[in-house]
């Protein structure tokens, strides 16, 4: 219990001195508006990194998360301003924001799901497998809409990613009530159980009679919604779905998971830890943009920072 | 792999082959080789030099580089062990292509550049030229005169490795920095992207409040910061500027809410240089290095005419 406690305000005491330099550098930065923007700003991250986290629990990776993003906000988006639309048999169906966002959260399972199956049935290595998913997405995307944005949504869809509800945007509400239900799932239930059995020893798990497939075609699964729920969050705050959307999004999403402590050998690590870390990230991005810092700087020194928060985690892991 | 499943997969690839290529007999091949199909722009460009080809009587076929000069090498090899007559190429690099172009004049296919240059003049076959540097130029009068010679503002720019991004924002610099009544007030990337605009500009807005304008790099850029200028509340009071000539910024120039943008002609590049081949193709060989298309102002007294 105390190494999980030293672990976890390890990498809060890095945030505290992240925002400590940042605001001692701008005044800018300690206001409330400023913090709101830095919250809603990284509550994409959050939802997606939250699905890694479980994934990268149980030993794996979901590189197709920043694809299956696009994919559910352009069929989201595609849905909201066409519909589904048969002439031959004369049909047309219109959807509502309800509607579209269903389906979005259902494509995104669907396609999280494909990934656990490939992964579990062809004992595929999970970095190869979502890999291809990661292609297969973007493509899928290209195709559905043509290269080109789906725009005009609606102003009612735009309350979802630039509303307010009691004094907190609406997205932070979306990603607070996800992190909410994942600390509830790894916390305090058998399957969460399940999840960091299988990520501490895949063998002893299997014999101890757990149902090892299903348990991983379950959290590729989440982690594709928790993707699509991203897609949403994006399409909503442009009021627009963009082919390009969620580009390397894989990439921020890992490093969240990677500084909150969480081991890519599986086992070891905590949904807290990952909202700590998407957090670090986004009040740096947020930072150096406040900062004016030369956008050639920024790359170098978000790497630096992302290298010495691994490697003062893997410090105090020796010394625990 | 078994051998089973080797055969189904090589069956599949040649039957997948054997419909896209139809009535292939002795048309001439053009093949467009793309710098990326990740941004409508560049589709459009894509699509309409496809369309012009075919319209000449020939075969085209549109390869994507991905804007990667590593794949594009990829693309060249391939088409000219494929057998294309010409290539109709919009280039991932100003000097990173030059190679793959060299490759393709030594095996006797032309090569006609569109919209991105490459910095050599006997490479290509010819080059039609979106002009990047004046067209912003022409951006940085119409902002001069918005504001009255001064004002706050902040530029967002696009993918930082990327030439363009220079040469738009070197027009642009290149009027409004005569003008010492004007404030950079942050200049910041946002990697042609529509999503990283809006937050960029979001952020920027935390420490500048009061800014009066903001020039971007492209027009997805521009729906980007008028979004976040909109959820702010800002947006009729700051000023937005574009470049590209994209359909939904031409709306909101029409609506007054962005002020001007440059448009860039995609379908007449295309068309130029699908012209060229046919040309070719039909025994000219002198053709004029680089043929620049002009980019027009779109403000809100002509917007109407360009939708």
């Amino acid at each position: 219990m105390n190494k999980e406690l030293l672990k976890k305000s390890q990498s809060l005491i890095a945030l505290f001195a992240l925002c400590l330099v940042i605001s001692i550098l701008s005044d800018k930065f300690m206001t409330s508006s400023n913090l709101w923007n830095v919250l809603r700003q990284i509550s994409v991250n959050i939802c997606i990194s939250v699905g890694m986290t479980l994934v990268v629990l149980m030993a794996g990776i979901d590189l197709s998360v920043g694809s299956v993003l696009a994919f559910s906000s352009a069929v989201c988006a595609g849905l909201l301003s066409k519909g589904i639309s048969i002439p031959s048999m004369d049909l047309f169906i219109g959807f509502t924001v309800l509607g579209g966002v269903l389906v979005a959260l259902i494509v995104g399972l669907l396609m999280g799901l494909f990934n656990g199956w490939v992964i579990t049935k062809f004992s595929l290595p999970p970095f190869v497998a979502t890999l291809a998913m990661l292609t297969i997405a973007r493509g899928a995307t290209m195709l559905y809409t043509q290269g080109i944005p789906i725009s005009n949504l609606g102003s009612s869809f735009e309350f979802i990613g630039s509303g307010w509800l009691l004094g907190i945007p609406v997205p932070v509400w979306i990603s607070l009530f996800v992190v909410l239900s994942v600390v509830f799932i790894t916390n305090k239930t058998t399957f969460g159980r399940y999840i960091y059995a299988i990520g501490g020893n895949e063998r002893a798990a299997f014999l101890s009679g757990i149902n090892i497939k299903a348990v991983k075609l379950a959290v590729y699964g989440i982690s594709g919604m928790m993707a699509a729920v991203g897609g949403i969050l994006v399409t909503s705050r442009l009021n627009s779905a963009q082919p390009n959307a969620g580009a390397s999004y894989e990439l921020d999403s890992i490093a969240a998971v990677v500084i909150g402590g969480t081991s890519l050998s599986g086992g070891i690590g905590t949904i807290a830890g990952t909202v700590i870390g998407a957090t670090i990230i986004g009040v740096l991005n947020n930072g150096l943009i406040l900062l004016n810092v030369s956008p050639f700087w920024q790359q170098v020194v978000k790497g630096l920072v992302i290298l010495l928060a691994v490697i003062i985690d893997q410090k105090s892991k020796k010394k625990a | 792999m078994t051998f089973k499943s080797f055969l189904t997969l090589i069956i599949i690839t040649v039957s997948l082959t054997n419909c896209s290529q139809k009535s292939s007999e002795e048309k001439p091949k053009v093949a467009v080789v793309i710098s990326t199909l990740n941004n409508p722009w560049f589709v459009v460009l894509a699509e309409a030099a496809a369309k012009n080809a075919e319209q000449l009587g020939y075969e085209a076929k549109i390869f994507d580089s991905q804007n990667n000069p590593a794949i594009e090498s990829d693309n060249f090899e391939n088409l000219i062990s494929s057998g294309y007559d010409a290539i109709l190429f919009n280039p991932t690099d100003a000097d990173g292509s030059i190679s793959n172009i060299m490759k393709a004049k030594e095996a006797g296919v032309p090569v006609f550049c569109m919209d991105r240059e490459v910095n050599s003049n006997d490479a290509a076959t010819s080059q039609v030229l979106s002009d990047n540097y004046s067209g912003c130029a022409e951006i940085g009068i119409e902002f001069v005169k918005s504001l009255n010679g001064k004002g706050k503002y902040v530029e967002i720019l696009g993918l930082v490795g990327d030439n363009n991004t220079w040469a738009r924002s070197g027009g642009f610099h290149s009027v409004v920095d005569k003008f010492p009544g004007f404030k950079m007030l942050a200049q910041q990337s946002g990697d042609f992207d529509r999503n990283k605009a809006m937050e960029v500009l979001e952020t920027i807005m935390q420490g500048h409040p009061d800014l009066e304008a903001v020039f971007c790099g492209n027009d997805a850029m521009a729906m980007g910061a008028y979004q976040a200028l909109l959820s702010a509340g800002k947006a009729d009071k700051v000023k937005v500027f574009g470049f590209d000539g994209a359909s939904d910024v031409i709306e909101k120039i029409a609506e007054g809410k962005i002020v001007a943008t440059g448009m860039q002609y995609p379908i007449v590049m295309a068309e130029t240089a699908a012209k060229f081949a046919d040309e070719y193709f039909k025994g000219k060989r002198d053709f004029p290095q680089r043929v620049p298309v002009e980019v027009v102002l779109v403000k809100k007294s002509n917007a109407g005419s360009f939708k």
